[in-house]
């Protein structure tokens, strides 16, 4: 079985039932453009030599794996590593795909690339990302995250992007893709819509995670040379589920307990979270299947999370498939948890963690109590929390 | 003379009373058939006009249960061919067979769901020509000789061809390019519906010229709306709206 998960998805995108390809006619025929090129390029040793060169100068990998020590002595259990991709160029794991897809749309000759964005990570990943390869850059950002995540929004604009904001229904991440999706559909030659995730039609659930899949394979090597053995667990959060896949892939035929952590926000009830994987059932929306936070009427619900980047209602397809095959254990940290961890972590270690991880570090500190210190937890640090830090301020400013 | 439009409009939109008199003014006009569409939260190949009826459609209160409801009603008034149209995502939320199987018992002759492309439709060709029911592929002027022939071969009596890429709406100038791509799909034997920024007597007769049946939406939408606006008779409106095209 391990070895078929690593051969996902088939030729048509699916991951067991998930995946796929749900979209209109005219659409379609552009999704083929991007698979056929992204399968010409990915075995392009000119390709692979100039990403690899990318990686190394210009977002800085591999990021280190730091031993969180005074964090594991605080809560006294198994031992915390951290997977440092919150010190790649950006501040967070999503330069690692948008590197990439921009270097697609330059070599199938596209004039802009487009994007949504929740917390604003992608979307100053992908502007930089144009910047560097000089392609033109719209990201589409509802109104509610511009308010929120006001220096990302800045950072966009200072990299030559042009921030599209979003008023319509819940003006946030899932109506930014709906707002990308039309104007991609309105231009699709000269434009190429990068997801900011490994979620939508195939290709790019696939191509996201195979952008991605380098925080593992360093993962897996470091942690090795650093303690002579593998970890016992993984931990990392989930929205659509880039930075999980990316830590996840390489490890998914090891013997290692695998913890993907969905945002529980206020509670669970409708509206108030984005545990999609944990509440959701299968469904269909943005041009593939997936499991999905719904209403009787098949409407998709809406999402929060204190974290911008976390509240979509779909999730990837490859996380809808692991969880069936209990490969991966989905659980939450809600709100509360994962400002405290938020606060912890910046304490403690001196680094200050996205809201989106901090969902991570809520979940690891909790598993290692259960685990105990003779165990190891390696958690995908997968962005830094100077975005956060206004909003933090304002609403849960530090009790001392 | 008497052109063939397939007239579009919005279930529960802006009401049911109200959609209710849109579906008779469209018919009583002259429409051969009436698509109507079942309102989703992301209606991804619309434009603005529709995507915003529709939020405002739900908004209202609009239920799969009150949209078969509404079909099975205006079926004892009308005799015109009804299509529903809607997304993949509530057609697989209740089930593929599930929904077609209530689409035929409400009388709708049929089913247009864009996002459910031939080869990934969760069976719904095979389930809807068993159940007798007319599920119209949709293609678009880059679809492939190769790509339409998999498509016809699921057996279609209709196919609806979006006359230009992009979403629905915007006026559509029919270019060489739109006409010599519905050249190629007018070789089959399926009837073949014309849409996307259809909006006026010309563009109507264009394509009547050439044996396509036009469907209009968006200018059905914006209509409705100045009808309500100036307070006017919807049914009558509606009626004059299309006969005007016809």
């Amino acid at each position: 079985m391990a070895e078929q998960i690593n051969n996902m998805p088939n030729e048509q995108g699916y991951f067991g039932e998930y995946g796929g390809s749900y979209i209109p006619p005219q659409l379609q025929v552009i999704m083929d453009e991007i698979t056929e090129s992204y399968n010409e390029i990915k075995n392009d040793p000119a390709f692979i030599e100039e990403l690899k060169y990318l990686r190394k100068h210009y977002i800085g990998r591999p990021s280190p794996i730091f031993y969180a020590e005074s964090l594991t002595k605080q809560v006294g259990g198994a031992k915390i590593y951290l997977k440092r991709e919150d010190l790649n160029h950006t501040g967070a794991h999503k330069i690692n795909h948008c590197v990439g897809e921009a270097l697609l749309a330059k070599r199938m000759g596209k004039k802009k690339i487009i994007a949504e964005t929740g917390a604003g990570q992608h979307g100053v990943a992908l502007a930089t990302a144009a910047a560097l390869v000089g392609l033109e850059c719209d990201i589409y950002m509802g109104i509610v995250d511009i308010e929120k995540e006001h220096p990302n929004v800045a950072r966009m604009q200072v990299l030559g992007a042009t921030v599209v904001p979003v008023t319509r229904g819940t003006q946030t991440l899932k109506d930014a893709v709906d707002a990308a999706f039309e104007a991609y559909l309105k231009d699709p030659v000269t434009q190429l819509y990068a997801i900011g995730s490994v979620v939508g039609p195939h290709p790019f659930p696939m191509m996201v995670r195979d952008f991605q899949e380098i925080v593992g394979i360093e993962a897996k090597e470091q942690f090795q040379e650093m303690t002579g053995a593998g970890p016992d667990a993984l931990v990392a959060c989930i929205g659509g589920g880039s930075n999980a896949i990316g830590l996840f892939t390489a490890f998914l035929e090891d013997d290692v307990d695998i913890y993907g952590v969905e945002p529980a926000g206020k509670s669970f009830k409708e509206g108030e979270h984005a545990a999609t994987l944990t509440l959701g059932k299968p469904g269909v929306l943005h041009g593939f299947a997936c499991y999905l936070l719904q209403d009787d009427e098949g409407q998709p619900l809406p999402v929060y999370s204190i974290a911008s980047g976390l509240d979509y209602p779909g999730v990837g397809p490859q996380h809808s498939y692991l969880k069936d095959i209990e490969r991966v254990q989905y659980k939450t940290a809600n709100d509360s948890e994962a400002v405290e961890a938020f606060y912890t972590l910046s304490r403690v270690e001196g680094i200050i963690p996205a809201l989106e991880s901090a969902h991570a570090v809520a979940y690891a500190m909790k598993l290692a109590k259960e685990l105990g210190p003779d165990k190891s937890i390696l958690l995908n640090l997968s962005g830094r929390g100077d975005k956060d830090i206004d909003y933090i301020l304002a609403n849960y400013p530090p009790e001392d | 003379m008497n052109y063939s439009i397939m007239s579009h409009m919005i279930a529960s939109y802006p009401d049911e009373r109200t959609a209710m008199q849109v579906a008779k003014g469209l018919s009583r006009g002259g429409a051969s058939y009436l698509e109507i569409q079942f309102p989703f939260s992301d209606p991804t190949a619309d434009g603005p006009v529709i995507q915003e009826a529709c939020t405002k459609a739900i908004e209202n209160g609009f239920t799969l249960d009150r949209g078969f409801t509404f079909i099975t009603e205006l079926m004892k008034i009308i005799d015109t061919p009804v299509y529903i149209m809607t997304y993949a995502a509530p057609v697989v939320y209740i089930g593929v067979a599930e929904y077609l199987r209530r689409a035929k018992a409400s009388g709708a002759a049929g089913c247009i769901i864009p996002d459910l492309p031939v080869g990934s439709d969760e069976g719904m060709y095979q389930i809807s020509s068993e159940l007798g029911l007319d599920c119209v592929p949709v293609i678009a002027p880059n679809t492939s000789i190769a790509r339409l022939q998999e498509i016809l071969n699921v057996g279609p009596k209709h196919i609806y061809a979006a006359l230009r890429a992009g979403i629905t709406g915007t006026k559509t100038e029919l270019t060489e390019d739109s006409l010599s791509f519905l050249a190629e799909v007018l070789k089959y034997e399926v009837k073949v519906l014309g849409g996307f920024g259809i909006r006026t007597r010309e563009q109507v007769s264009a394509l009547d010229e050439r044996g396509v049946a036009s469907v209009i939406g968006s200018y059905f939408v914006e209509r409705l709306e100045s009808l309500i606006e100036t307070d006017a008779d919807i049914e009558q409106g509606m009626s004059d709206a299309i006969s005007s095209l016809v």
